[in-house]
């Protein structure tokens, strides 16, 4: 069903430049991509992803037609670190990117998407109100602020648990007390061997 | 299919002179544009939206491109272009029906889709265009309204640029199994029911699932484009081959 498999695109394409509106610095940082297209070859996906920019926004389409300025071969979870253009080489060289074309329209592309900095409390402010908007703002704070504070204390309880009570894991100093030891012995075994070779 | 040998032609399943169908087509638009939009989305379930959008896709269009959208209407297929051409192209929205023409104008200006876009009333047999001035042409559910489809597909090729593509998004011939029967019924007895209750207008909705029947089936089409000089001519079904995209290239 080629129309079908359509609508995730079209609502994802929807959603980003319903952000991109709601974001005044997003324009500046887009105006270096308008009329660029890139083309992602991403393993979990079944087709290539095509992303081209034009003054209103983001199109994506999953027809590859044409050539683009920038082919990409990598995975979901790689895309946010291609913001970061110093990653590139490291990435490419651990086969985890393969890039044809200008690689920074990449890394412009990831940013723009990472750095989207919207102010919810605002665009609230415009449709519930400014009272019901502040309020509704700090109970999200406040709910984050919880969900971390009890994620940190449930990982000081498994750590504990598996370090010191049921003792499944070593303690951080006694691991690299082990490192410690076992690189004295691979130092060893090289002088043996060395040993052994002059006197054969 | 061979419109021009005869003195008379289809109108969905009657038999009319040649030179009363653009008339009897023109009164079918008078009366259904302003529920145009609405009928649409009802009849397809929004799935117009799914094929307009893949004929989009396919067209390969740029920044800076002219692209010429044949019957189109209301203007949803112009409306995606002129955002993807931008201020360096142009979109030329052209349709033989000025009721039509007008409410498509309409809602582009609404919608704020300005300064890229002309519009233009033509017929698509005799197009009022120079040779070789478009990028890409489209013609989304118009071809099979056209009394002599062999002009209007020559005439197209007459103004599409050497290298520039034709698209031709239509009502086709299902393909998969157990839904012809579905798509008839649907066709005939729900569709001129919902055309009576939304547009007031039961019978040009039956013209409009007469004249599906009577359109060429997708390998027809494909023959008609080639004769009509098109290269690397091929086509894809959607949705079982209810509606079908062509596509041919100028070379």
């Amino acid at each position: 069903m080629k129309s079908l498999s359509l609508i995730p695109w079209m609502l994802l394409e929807k959603l980003i430049n319903e952000l991109l509106a709601r974001d005044p610095g997003s324009l500046q940082r887009r105006q270096k991509l308008v009329g660029k297209s890139l083309r992602f070859d991403i393993k979990e996906l079944p087709f290539e992803l095509t992303v081209s920019i034009d003054e209103y926004g983001l199109r994506l389409t999953t027809v590859s037609e044409g050539e683009t300025d920038c082919w990409l071969q990598t995975e979901l979870g790689v895309l946010p670190e291609l913001s970061d253009s110093s990653n590139l080489t490291r990435l490419i060289k651990a086969g985890k990117l393969d890039i044809e074309g200008d690689p920074m329209l990449a890394q412009q592309l990831v940013a723009l998407i990472k750095e989207l900095d919207i102010d919810w409390e605002a665009e609230l402010e415009a449709k519930i109100g400014a009272v019901p908007a502040h309020w509704l703002s700090q109970i999200w704070r406040k709910s984050r602020q919880q969900v971390a504070d009890s994620l940190q204390q449930s990982q000081r309880w498994a750590t504990g648990v598996l370090i010191d009570e049921k003792k499944i894991l070593p303690a951080r100093i006694e691991f690299e007390q082990h490192k410690q030891q076992l690189q004295q012995l691979r130092a060893k075994i090289e002088r043996l061997e060395r040993q052994l070779r002059e006197d054969s | 299919m061979n419109d021009k040998k005869q003195d008379s032609i289809d109108f969905g399943y009657q038999q009319v002179a040649r030179e009363q169908k653009k008339g009897l087509v023109a009164n079918v638009f008078n009366s259904v544009a302003a529920k145009y939009d609405v009928m649409n989305d009802v009849m397809s379930f929004g799935i117009h939206r799914l094929w307009k959008r893949y004929t989009i896709d396919c067209s390969g269009v740029r920044s800076g491109m002219k692209v010429l959208d044949i019957a189109g209407g209301t203007g949803d297929l112009t409306a995606q272009f002129s955002r993807r051409v931008g201020p360096t192209g142009e979109v030329v929205l052209a349709d033989i029906n000025d009721a039509m023409l007008k409410v498509g104008r309409d809602k582009l200006r609404d919608k704020g889709y300005v300064g890229n876009i002309r519009y233009v009333q033509a017929d698509a047999e005799q197009l009022p265009f120079d040779d070789n001035t478009f990028d890409i042409i489209t013609i989304a559910f118009g071809l099979r309204n056209v009394t002599d489809k062999d002009a209007a597909l020559r005439s197209m090729f007459r103004v599409l640029k050497p290298g520039g593509r034709l698209l031709v998004l239509e009502f086709s011939k299902p393909v998969a199994p157990g839904l012809n029967q579905m798509y008839d019924f649907y066709s005939f007895n729900v569709l001129p029911k919902m055309g009576q209750l939304i547009a007031n207008d039961a019978d040009s909705y039956q013209y409009l699932a007469e004249s599906i029947r009577m359109h060429p089936d997708q390998d027809t089409l494909k023959g008609m484009m080639q004769q009509a000089g098109y290269d690397n001519v091929d086509y894809q079904n959607l949705t079982g081959g209810i509606v079908a995209l062509h596509r041919g290239y100028k070379f």
